[in-house]
């Protein structure tokens, strides 16, 4: 990871991609996560992706794109603890795989920094049918959200556990706020974010140094105030709650939600990555060994270990009858573990699966870039390499020390009806 | 021990700088090596040519009727040997493994960065030691049966099956790969020898490997493998299938906000040798229809009939060549109408060359990435490999096709006569406004 800081609050990351047969450049602007405008910024990605003063029309933007073999441009926003993050990438094939040597990669560039830096705007907004069309959009992604049972199951459940925190703000923002958007609060939350925001950009395969010249001129052109990344997260341990949601659905679903109550340490953090991975994250795990194929109470059981707000999901697929019972399965692992012991033969083989998994990011752009820009929030910038050493280093009681940390907040079930356990 | 190599080739594309050996072993095993320079990790990917269309053979002169999903079962079922699982074998190595069955074949994949030679021998010595019982099978439907639960509640596989469903008499692409709770409770320790007997034969299995791996590595595990040594291979038996749709729509209800809409077109399957080029032609079309590129997507995205996800699908193998064009939206009728008008369109003024040249270049695009993840590498040989197809041959027929290949296809692909149009409905009243109630 070779990594340099420009000036303006912006940072440009080359990650080695020399293997792959295309490239990939990405623009994250991120920036403290807001209640206020967290419905703006998850329409900026989508009408930003429409189109850019170079090429305003939609279809012709597609058209563009397709020329280039198909080449992705996608807008998209994410909350990282208490970070909005709103990221803009193209990827597409290098130049001496075009069927007729066409020169693609100063192309991406174009339409890159054309989306990033200079949106189409129409006296100071974004165009209104353009901003309308995708209002309705969102609004339909939001009111949808029922379709995925599981995601659905899961964002319930995290809406209980983080409550009003920033960690907790939605990132496709709210109906509710959805009609106040209007063509121009959208063009000052574009402002604001070009304005404010902390830019890092990450170049898998490209010409970094054709991407820092282009960035630095655009960057020069903005007046700049950015802000800080704001630090992990964690919600205060509190006494678990329970919800019951009845839904028309054939299998159950059932999310536990815990909390380390404070965040965790840089070698916590390590440790975590293999406990989780030994609680519910590989197929070896105790989740899925124990609850899932030992005693059949569910057909899918993994957690998920966010080192950004140091709290652990648990997301399972079960009959509603065996509810209750896979919640009380479920608990008993995550004690068992965090009470050890942990024996030695079981925590090598959870060592040689993550060991694997470290190895192996270096084998697909996304992975890599996933890898970094994690380190970027994390302010570790650490290779996977580094991190290999910490994992042989760790021992069975570190593991259950960090496990011991959680404790359950949240337990939300989607179930039909009437069907759970004592109902 | 019948894995002496018989014949050995490299094939190369200076298209995508990309070179595989093949290699037919004397027990009629096929064997796929592709060393990808600057990757950690090895991935394996087994095939077997038995999916959930095969319901029906014939072997040593008895034929046999499986029960839908018994493919799909015995998936799950290979894992396990008297020794133990081989998840369990991948886990002390730090292998990642996984399997996956579709309507023609079944994979079982691995991926590693250390002991791919032990890797190796627990992805050969899984499929060589079939292991069942009445107790591990009965375990397993409890296990299976959640599974089909939970993809009743997909909006989009619901949709599928029903299009299908539609459009099939006979052809069992319209059963649920993993059958039916009820279907895979006549599941029998006897029906599951029965099918590797038939199927999990050296000759009807495919083994490729990608990544950081030698050849030498692959045959050396292959000397060490007690594979299968060339039983008769079970003649996979058809039902006709009239070329009539069954009927031309069906309504389902089920909790989503909005309904979702699918339109299947069932055509006439193509012969092995013809079958990819007709595959890509579909392929291409759909993106000239719907693509984001078209005038078509363009209104109906601008009018709020559909969103970005609304796309088409190709479903082709032998007996049976569908094209689905699915996604949510508010006017099922009107998006259905507006497709049906765009093909007349296409075929009555032609297809202009830029727009195929385009929806050319999104295809070409998409297939050289393909060469770059040892995991779709791995997956992509031993798919190839089971219909006898070289795996640059998608490659040079993008290459070669021209617009009017794509008009000729369009004289005879999507008829209307010959579609189906599903439409899931939301249960009134129901699915977005549940009560939550804390305890």
């Amino acid at each position: 990871m070779q990594r340099k800081e420009l000036r303006g609050g912006a940072a440009l990351t080359v990650l080695p991609a020399d293997q792959f047969k295309t490239s990939r450049i990405t623009i994250n602007f991120i920036l403290p996560s807001r209640r206020e405008t967290a419905t703006a910024f998850a329409l900026l990605p989508i009408v930003l992706e429409r189109g850019y003063a170079g090429c305003p029309d939609m279809t012709r933007l597609s058209r563009r794109l397709a020329s280039l073999y198909g080449a992705g441009l996608s807008a998209d926003t994410s909350v990282q603890g208490g970070n909005r993050v709103v990221s803009i990438s193209i990827c597409g094939l290098r130049d001496r795989y075009a069927l007729h040597g066409e020169a693609l990669s100063a192309a991406y560039a174009d339409i890159l920094f054309g989306t990033a830096f200079d949106p189409y705007l129409v006296d100071g907004a974004f165009e209104p049918q353009a901003v309308e069309i995708e209002k309705q959009k969102l609004r339909e992604l939001l009111e949808g959200e029922i379709n995925n049972k599981r995601a659905y199951c899961v964002q319930q459940a995290r809406r209980r556990f983080f409550g009003d925190s920033p960690a907790g703000i939605e990132r496709n923002g709210y109906l509710d706020d959805l009609d106040g958007v209007t063509p121009q609060a959208l063009a000052e939350a574009y402002a604001e974010m070009v304005r404010t925001a902390r830019v890092e950009v990450l170049v898998l395969g490209a010409d970094a140094g054709e991407v820092e010249t282009r960035l630095l001129q655009k960057l020069d052109a903005q007046r700049r105030a950015p802000a800080l990344l704001l630090p992990a997260v964690a919600m205060p341990a509190a006494e678990a709650r329970s919800y019951t949601e009845p839904v028309d659905a054939v299998q159950g679903k059932l999310c536990l939600l815990f909390t380390a109550g404070r965040p965790l340490t840089g070698r916590e953090l390590t440790h975590m990555r293999l406990a989780a991975a030994l609680f519910g994250g590989l197929p070896s795990s105790r989740l899925f060994r124990n609850v899932r194929e030992r005693q059949s109470l569910c057909y899918y059981c993994s957690c998920a270990f966010s080192y950004l707000t140091s709290s652990l999901s648990v997301d399972s697929g079960v009959q509603p009858e065996n509810a209750a019972r896979a919640q009380q399965a479920i608990l008993h692992e995550l004690q068992a573990l965090a009470a050890g012991p942990i024996g030695e033969q079981e925590l090598q083989e959870t060592k040689l699966s993550y060991l694997g998994a470290l190895r192996a990011v270096g084998d697909s752009l996304s992975s890599i870039e996933m890898w970094a820009f994690r380190e970027i929030l994390r302010g570790t910038f650490e290779d996977p390499q580094q991190v290999e050493h910490a994992v042989q280093l760790a021992t069975a009681d570190d593991l259950c020390s960090v496990l011991s940390l959680f404790t359950l907040s949240v337990s939300y079930l989607l179930t039909k009806e009437g069907a759970a356990d004592g109902q | 021990m019948g894995n002496k190599v018989l014949r050995s080739e490299t094939l190369r594309s200076g298209r995508v700088d990309f070179s595989y050996e093949k290699l037919t072993l004397e027990n009629g095993l096929t064997v796929f090596v592709a060393p990808m320079e600057g990757y950690r990790a090895v991935q394996a990917c087994l095939a077997v040519g038995f999916g959930s269309v095969d319901r029906r053979f014939l072997r040593q002169g008895q034929e046999t009727a499986l029960p839908a999903g018994v493919a799909h079962f015995l998936e799950h079922k290979m894992f396990e040997s008297e020794d133990g699982d081989a998840f369990d074998l991948y886990a002390r190595i730090g292998a990642s493994a996984n399997a996956y069955t579709s309507f023609e074949k079944t994979c079982y994949v691995f991926g590693a960065t250390d002991q791919v030679d032990e890797s190796l021998d627990v992805l050969l010595g899984s499929v060589s030691h079939p292991w069942f019982t009445e107790a591990t099978v009965a375990k397993e439907q409890g296990i299976i049966g959640q599974e089909i639960r939970m993809y009743e509640d997909s909006p989009d596989w619901r949709i599928l099956f029903a299009v299908f469903d539609c459009l099939y008499h006979n052809c069992p692409i319209k059963e649920d790969i993993a059958g039916t709770v009820e279907s895979i409770a006549d599941i029998t320790p006897e029906t599951l020898y029965a099918c590797t007997d038939a199927f999990y034969t050296p000759d009807n299995m495919v083994l490729a490997v990608a990544g950081s791996v030698t050849r030498a590595q692959v045959l050396a595990a292959l000397d060490r493998a007690e594979l299968p040594q060339g039983g008769e291979t079970g003649q996979k038996l058809r039902r006709p299938e009239p070329e009539e749709i069954v009927h031309a729509g069906a309504e389902l209800e089920m909790a989503v906000s909005q309904p979702v809409l699918g339109i299947g077109f069932k055509e006439r399957p193509r012969g092995a040798d013809e079958r990819l080029r007709w595959e890509v032609l579909a392929d291409l079309l759909g993106e000239l229809l719907i693509g984001d590129t078209t005038p078509l997507y363009r209104r109906l995205y601008d009018e709020g009939l559909v969103n970005s996800g609304f796309s088409s699908d190709v479903f082709s193998g032998e007996g049976y060549f569908c094209i689905l064009f699915s996604g949510e939206t508010r006017e099922p009728e009107t998006v259905r109408a507006a497709l049906l008008q765009e093909i007349a369109r296409l075929r009555a003024q032609g297809i202009a060359d830029e727009d195929f040249q385009l929806c050319r270049n999104v295809l070409y695009g998409e297939a050289v990435s393909g060469f770059e993840s040892p995991e779709g590498v791995a997956a992509d040989l031993a798919a190839c490999g089971l219909r006898d197809e070289p795996l640059f041959a998608e490659l040079e027929i993008l290459a070669a096709l021209t617009a009017e290949d794509v008009r000729a296809a369009l004289e005879e692909l999507l008829r209307e006569e010959r579609s189906a149009a599903v439409v899931l409905r939301p249960l009134a009243g129901r699915g977005q406004t549940a009560r939550t109630a804390e305890e």
